[in-house]
């Protein structure tokens, strides 16, 4: 009967009324995944991520998936900084491994997915993970010489402060390469810690931490800024790095493997009839 | 969790032995605060350390202010400032 398995997978997703419920399931449910999903009554997009969520219940049963009405306990709420709705966190040995912000379902399906996959937690491993950690961040602050951390995307900023950033580097003819903080809880929680800098943006050069936007505007007013941070070539230099790139280039629309107006060509080129 | 912008200056003010702190705020937004602080702690120091400075003694309050911009000025830079 279709109705009655639309009931049972919703009741797959317990609903948690208070604070003390909620820390009794953190240690109930501490070896498997447990993911929370903050919503309220009055957001349709809720009720669209809890279809997902029985969905999800149903595919991972070695998953445990809970509701939590952001109002109706604001302990909670105000303990994970739950600033809208919908926000999922994610909970492993009673610790906060990640969090996703919006009514994403294909985000949120990918880090279920992610996080059930990824092996068994032991105490010790704590300190293991530790160390990816810090490398992985070590490797993310040298990703390219000049790395921006910010909120959301140079072309999509989701914060005032990331936005003026980015429009002060584009002015400046910057060349740098960006990383949304919000696509990663874990580094944007353990690079703060990593640099003991507690907000974003954040910009690095050569993997050194050279400050947020307050900095940056000081080193842009002290004509500084140009010195630290590596230009993007101009135009001019572009097109005779590439025109020097091999004896014969060809530049034409769509490449090689997706022929495009250029179709008459690339046979010829090719000692093709 | 006292978050009013009198006890953040006056805690600045205390903290870094300051010569000059002051709230220069512009969106009255609860959980936003703008800062200018004066003091000889900056001497000698880059803007990185200054700034760690500010954030150490901010260390408490820092997560629940949502929206913090500083300028760290020592005396010296304070008063060519004041000048122009």
């Amino acid at each position: 009967m279709a109705a009655g398995a639309a009931e049972a997978a919703v009741a797959a997703v317990e609903e948690v009324g208070s604070a003390g419920q909620f820390e009794e399931l953190l240690r109930l449910k501490a070896k498997s995944l447990l993911v929370v999903h903050f919503w309220a009554p009055w957001a349709p997009q809720c009720a669209q991520m809890n279809e997902v969520m029985a969905e999800l219940a149903k595919e991972l049963p070695q998953v445990s998936f809970v509701k939590l009405e952001a109002e109706g306990v604001p302990e909670v709420s105000e303990k994970y900084e739950i600033s809208s709705v919908p926000t999922f966190l994610f909970f492993k040995n009673s610790q906060k491994i990640d969090r996703l912000d919006g009514a994403h379902a294909p985000e949120l399906t990918k880090k279920v997915q992610r996080h059930a996959s990824s092996g068994s937690f032991l105490p010790s491993a704590n300190e293991h993970l530790k160390e990816d950690l810090n490398l992985r961040l070590k490797k993310l602050t040298h990703a390219a010489p000049c790395m921006l951390f910010m909120k959301g995307t140079p072309q999509e900023p989701r914060c005032g402060f990331s936005k003026q950033m980015v429009e002060i580097l584009h002015k400046h003819n910057i060349q740098f390469s960006s990383f949304d903080i919000f696509s990663d809880e874990e580094v944007r929680q353990g690079l703060k810690a990593y640099s003991s800098w507690p907000t974003y943006p954040q910009l690095y050069v050569s993997g050194e931490l050279i400050g947020g936007l307050d900095i940056i505007k000081e080193l842009e007013a002290s004509e500084e800024l140009d010195t630290i941070c590596p230009k993007a070539p101009k135009l001019e230099e572009r097109l005779k790095v590439l025109t020097n790139k091999a004896s014969v280039m060809l530049f034409m629309k769509g490449n090689k493997q997706e022929l495009k107006e250029n179709g008459e060509l690339l046979p010829i080129l090719r000692g093709e009839n | 969790m006292e978050l009013s912008a009198e006890y953040l200056r006056e805690k600045l003010q205390r903290d870094l032995e300051a010569e000059h702190v002051e709230d220069t705020t512009l969106n009255r937004c609860s959980c936003s605060f703008r800062v200018l602080v004066v003091s000889a702690k900056f001497e000698g120091k880059p803007l990185l350390q200054r700034h760690r400075l500010v954030n150490a003694c901010l260390a408490e309050e820092l997560p629940h202010i949502h929206a913090f911009e500083q300028k760290t000025l020592t005396p010296d830079q304070w008063a060519r400032e004041r000048q122009k």
